[in-house]
């Protein structure tokens, strides 16, 4: 009988396998022990260009291609090393310095260490991701070495050695192997064997290094040998820097955060909230946090209470004493008149009240005592007691010049940071460099908040350029809104047709006709708004000899160039949508598709993704007809021309009689979609014309609606809702759809008591049919605009429209409620929206097409793709907004006007005014304020005016540059 | 990343694998051990042998019987599974559908050659692990085979080595980690030959990949049998020497 235990290790004596041991202890409290096996191997490359022994025994993948070698033979000196160096970073410099190391001047030749990835990687994983796209792109040659994999570099834990110590342990064996390696390689070519360094900030990780001879040296150190040190250190974060500062810090500002397990019991038992933090718009001394179990948000109220939350941090909180519950301010507070005499650079604890706050909260709460008896508008108010998830980011805005020291040129000093987003505070900065950022726009990342310190500390990114010069302020709100505007790498140029903008349709019935349909002798023509280059869609209808109508929306055939996961597929899921700006557009794929092979230009054959009917005079839908074709449009009108054409009765083509026809059918359809309560809401959008010469906005009209605009809109509705039908029935469990929440009756209270108090008017909210109704009652006689303002606001209070994937939600939630449908997708534009794409790709699979790709039918990679372009989706059109915004600024710059705006809403000490000819809207402060009657919505003024909510006023249109946010802003005064 | 697998392997490598014959040679007829990385799978065969039942007698040849014991601790989690838990179920039949048409049942008719395994540690490639003990204790039962029947695991990565258009690697014998990954099948063959007896796989793949991954796990089979014939032939050897003495 022969005995079956064995030892881990080898009999034969080759120690190429060892084993890794780990404890997992899970939330219920039980402890594993999980045993995994490592293999360790010789074949791993040191990825030099100098080594030739690596280069032989590269390996290979299952197509039998081997990775080319990374690292540059002739790497970049420094003073310090002079026959050039490879850096060897550890952890910590990667948390703490990604935006130096990301700076295209320095930091080339990198060797990340499998151990220090997989530190960065449990960290933090936005660093992680960072850096693993560092790795991927060739130009800043980082590699990746599986230390832990090689046999001469894999490190055992010892007896009492804690984890940081083991791993500093592996960096050092790393850096001596890859040393004594490199010098190998270096000889045998006759070379100069450069310079294997250690990055490290950990002192005794330094000496023991060097006391085994390894090139070793600290960041500081090594940042001050280049050539721009400055702007370098000041990308480091500061949270370094303050170590030293911080241990000598005085008393707390803010209250500590409950530990986190005490967090988790208390929201599960109930005595605490989570929920996401918002400040409020108009006054940064306030904000708000929506929980679960209460239908109003609660209230968040001073800087204490809501203790370093941040606009958009997932926050605990706790419900505080009834007798502190508040109504929610109707003061106006901004930033600038509570904090401006402060001083950056006194590090010395401030009273977290400062006197003008204490002084804005009495006379708060003065007010409210004068109103006691109102109790329904009281609200629950709250403190936050712990931060679960922080929403930094980058952060674009400028230096406040008051924090500045000019007297001291060089050295360090901590500025003030003005973030364009009012919403976030202010952020202390050090920086090297402060004379030189004055009146830039600049990018700073938020490092850490204590307890400490009144305000986050963070750490400057880079500059952007000169403020108001139209590319920094360009940059500016691309980067504020996350918009991805850099060039399409080459990665993805390369999926491209190799033919380029000499692609045409094949000859019938060669390659790619394959269960294509041949509509080229259909009339078909595309309307679209003047200039439009990226055209998406065109339409056709004909009678048909039954007496019913065919028509046809034929949508450009982006899947057919977009293959699933392909670089080009990534890079436009990763951008998710276009993005419109007055004078740019940020594609979502390269231009050469969007506006050249996919476009439905005219006069010319395309690819198209066709959606056919056939209708009935009365334009119901009696068979629909999905198939991929091939079609040639006959002419591109813009929304004018298109209307002309159908308006001049002498025209009887048969292309103007079947868009008479479409006209007809279009205009049922909506009659149709209004009578099921589909809702018309308006929104101030106005155009900006620029000169063409100067590319200086010249005016600004606001935007004219046509018939056509109309007829187009019907039939994309039209095809997207049996788009939507169809992918639903082949995929319910990951069809891309969209869906438009029912507005919680709340969110229309406030509008319900103004309407009713100011105009005896109500609306009624139970359901969009309801609510259309009420809102097509909303009529005043003597002021036309009014019902326009009603819609605006009552815009304000829907919920955002969202995608989803079909088995994420109950089918009772698809309905869209602002179209009245029950179902709703996005099929038309797939050149400027990732989601239609994904609709193509699943439409293609429904009618087996194509087989569809595993991503389309993954749950979680489809919940994945969905959260990520709501978030692009979202961003593009605040961004394309505040585009907008800014360009009306420029366009008044110097022009003052009086003009008629509507009051919007009202404050104790202020108002809000709606400029419809601008559509732009800006509050007008008021110092002193004689009487405010919150009933009936009515502010007196010292000179005896009255300011009425809804009603017309005069206003002066001033263009004024902003302390707050460094960019130029209109600014409204009563006329 | 640069191809390497969570524990360091490549994609067309096997993990460590340790067998032995004759490790429990007073309770059964033919008994082995084997090890797959940390998947440790005990074996014994008995028979042929009376059959145990009356609905077990074939009359022109010998009935297969298999029975799966999963250990309590094999797991990360402490399971007990019993006589009629599925997985055991769906080991016993996989593994007794496999040999029937291997083992050359005609020549014992009216018996039964009873198979036993007994899991012991899992760590991904159970069931290939399991037919690998079972091929070698029936040679040590000296009962006769066609062949060896050699068994190995295979998945699909999803893991893009580069974004050259290249399709991911398909991965051999997968463990634990990976398996719970990704979608991966077990593949046994006979002999040198690439016949498959058996097939299993519990995931969904798109259709494309399976060839290149059922291709993996064929090569797979055949390092494996490789193995399992050295240690064969050692341990015969060992045997005879033995004997000689």
């Amino acid at each position: 009988m022969t005995s079956i235990k064995r030892m881990l290790v080898d009999p034969a004596g080759h120690d190429s396998i060892t084993s890794k041991v780990y404890i997992r202890s899970a939330k219920s409290g039980k402890v594993t022990k999980i045993v995994r096996e490592i293999y360790l191997r010789t074949d791993i490359p040191c990825s030099s260009r100098l080594c030739r022994a690596c280069l032989a025994n590269a390996p290979v993948d299952s197509n039998n291609r081997s990775r080319p070698f990374v690292l540059s033979e002739k790497p970049a000196g420094t003073t310090q090393f002079k026959h050039g160096h490879y850096l060897m970073p550890d952890t910590n410099i990667f948390l703490q310095c990604m935006d130096a190391i990301e700076h295209k001047s320095a930091f080339y030749d990198v060797i990340v260490l499998q151990t220090v990835l997989d530190e960065v990687k449990n960290q933090s994983l936005p660093l992680y991701n960072r850096l693993v796209s560092l790795t991927k792109a060739d130009e800043k040659r980082f590699y990746v070495f599986h230390n832990e994999f090689r046999q001469e570099t894999h490190v055992k834990r010892g007896q009492e050695e804690s984890i940081n110590d083991r791993n500093d342990r592996a960096i050092r064996v790393a850096c001596k192997w890859y040393r004594e390696h490199i010098g190998q390689a270096a000889a045998s070519s006759g070379v100069k064997a450069p310079a294997v360094v250690m990055l490290s900030n950990d002192k005794a990780n330094l000496a023991k290094a060097k006391s085994e001879g390894l090139d070793a040296t600290n960041l500081d150190d090594y940042v001050k040998g280049l050539s721009n040190a400055d702007e370098l250190l000041d990308m480091i974060s500061s949270s370094l820097q303050d170590l030293e500062k911080k241990a000598n810090r005085g008393a707390n500002v803010y209250a500590e955060y409950f530990p986190v397990p005490r967090m988790n019991t208390g929201v599960r038992n109930g005595t605490l909230h989570q929920g996401t933090f918002h400040t409020s718009t108009y006054n940064s001394l306030e904000g708000t946090v929506g929980v679960p179990s209460f239908d109003k948000h609660l209230l968040i109220v001073g800087l204490e209470n809501m203790n370093r939350a941040i606009d958009g941090d997932q926050v605990v909180v706790e419900l505080l004493p009834q007798d502190q519950w508040k109504r929610q301010s109707d003061k106006l507070v901004d930033q600038d008149t509570l904090t401006k005499n402060e001083n950056a650079d006194v590090d010395e604890v401030e009273a977290i009240v400062t006197e003008k706050e204490r002084r804005a909260l009495i006379d708060e709460a003065k007010r409210i005592q004068r109103s006691q008896n109102e109790s329904q508008k009281v609200q629950p108010t709250a403190k936050v007691v712990g931060v679960l998830k922080r929403n930094w980011r980058s952060y674009v805005g400028h230096i406040d010049p008051n924090s500045v020291n000019r007297a001291k040129s060089g050295g360090q000093q901590v500025v003030f940071f003005r973030p364009l987003d009012k919403k976030i505070p202010r952020i202390r900065v050090f920086t090297r460099q402060a004379t030189q950022l004055l009146g830039q726009r600049i990018v700073v990342n938020i490092d850490t908040w204590d307890r400490t310190s009144r305000f986050p500390v963070g750490h400057f990114v880079r500059a952007l350029g000169e403020l108001e010069s139209k590319e920094a302020e360009t940059e500016a709100l691309l980067l504020e809104y996350d918009v991805q505007y850099r060039p399409f790498p080459k990665a993805v140029l390369d999926c491209l047709p190799s033919e380029g903008h000499d692609w045409v349709v094949p000859e019938k019935d060669a390659p790619g006709w394959e269960n294509r349909v041949d509509l080229r002798d259909l009339l078909i023509c595309s309307i679209d708004p003047p200039g439009c280059q990226d055209i998406d869609d065109a339409l056709h209808a004909r009678l048909l000899p039954n007496g019913n109508y065919e028509a046809g929306v034929h949508i450009a055939d982006v899947s057919h160039f977009v293959k699933p996961n392909n670089a080009m597929d990534d890079e436009a899921a990763s951008r998710g949508t276009t993005v419109y700006l007055v004078d740019k557009r940020i594609d979502m794929l390269p231009p050469l598709l969007g506006t050249d092979l996919c476009s439905l230009k005219p006069y010319v054959e395309r690819y198209a993704f066709s959606v056919i009917w056939e209708m009935t005079p009365d334009a119901n839908i009696v068979n629909t007809r999905f198939t991929k074709s091939v079609i040639k449009s006959r002419e591109a009108f813009a929304y004018k021309a298109a209307q002309m054409r159908i308006d001049d009765k002498s025209q009887t083509d048969p292309l103007t009689e079947g868009m008479r026809i479409l006209l007809m059918l279009s205009k049922k359809l909506k009659q149709a979609r209004m009578d099921a309560g589909a809702l018309n809401l308006a929104s101030p959008e106005v155009k900006v014309h620029m000169e063409s010469e100067t590319s200086d906005p010249a005016s600004i009209e606001v935007k004219e609606l046509l018939e056509t605009n109309s007829l187009v809109e019907e039939f994309m509705l039209c095809a997207n809702i049996s788009v939507a039908r169809k992918i639903y029935e082949a995929f319910p469990q990951t069809a891309m759809l969209r869906r438009h929440g029912a507005p919680p009756a709340t969110n229309f209270d406030d509008l319900r008591s103004q309407l009713r108090a100011r105009k005896g008017l109500d609306l009624r909210v139970e359901s969009s049919k309801a609510l259309a109704d009420s809102l097509d009652a909303c009529v005043d006689p003597q002021e036309a605009y009014f019902n326009t303002l009603v819609r605006i606001i009552a815009t304000r209070c829907m919920v955002p429209a969202e995608y989803f994937s079909s088995g994420t939600q109950a089918y009772p939630e698809f309905r869209h409620y602002g179209l009245a449908t029950d179902i709703y997708t996005h099929f038309t534009s797939p050149i400027r929206r990732y989601a239609d794409l994904a609709a193509h790709r699943q439409l293609a699979a429904a009618i087996e097409y194509e087989a569809l790709d595993e991503s389309l039918y993954n749950k979680n990679k489809m919940d994945a793709v969905v959260k990520n372009i709501n978030v692009r989706h979202r961003n593009a059109q605040f961004a394309g907004r505040a585009s907008i915004e800014y360009y009306v600024g420029q366009a008044l710059k110097n022009k003052s006007t009086e003009q008629e705006g509507f009051v919007a809403k009202i404050f104790s000490n202020g108002f809000v005014v709606f400029v419809p000819k601008f559509g732009i809207e800006g509050t007008i402060k008021v110092e002193t304020a004689k009487t405010y009657d919150a009933d009936e919505y009515i502010l007196e003024l010292e000179d005896g005016r009255k300011v009425v909510l809804f009603d017309k006023v005069k206003v002066m249109v001033n263009v004024v540059k902003e302390q707050a946010t460094g960019r130029r802003k209109t600014e409204l005064t009563l006329a | 990343m640069e191809g390497l697998r969570n524990d360091g392997r490549r994609w067309n490598e096997l993990r460590r694998i340790h067998c032995q014959l004759s490790t429990s040679s007073t309770n059964a007829d033919g008994s082995s051990y084997i090890e797959q990385g940390f998947t440790k799978v005990l074996c014994n065969v008995t028979g042929p042998a009376e059959p145990s039942s009356r609905q077990k007698v074939k009359q022109d040849s010998a009935t297969v019987s298999c029975e799966v014991y999963f250990a309590a601790f094999s797991g990360t989690d402490r399971i007990k599974r019993g006589r009629n838990d599925k997985k055991v179920q769906e080991l016993q039949t996989a593994i007794q559908k496999t040999f029937s048409s291997i083992i050359l049942t005609h020549l014992f008719s009216r018996s039964e050659i009873t198979i036993s395994v007994h899991i012991l540690s899992q760590d991904g490639g159970t069931l290939a692990a399991c037919i690998n003990a079972a091929t070698l204790a029936l040679i040590d039962a000296g009962i006769p085979l066609k062949d060896y029947v050699c068994a190995c695991t295979a998945g699909q990565s999803t893991s893009i080595f580069d974004n050259e258009g290249a399709s991911p690697d398909p991965w051999l014998d997968v463990n634990y980690l990976e398996e719970s990954d990704i979608p991966s099948l077990t593949v046994a063959t006979v002999g040198d030959s690439e016949k498959i007896v058996a097939l299993n796989m519990e995931n969904k793949v798109r259709i494309e990949k399976l060839e290149a991954m059922i291709a993996v796990g064929i090569s797979g089979c055949a390092k494996v049998r490789a193995i399992m014939d050295k240690e064969v032939r050692r341990h015969g050897k060992q045997k005879l020497e033995a004997q000689g003495e």
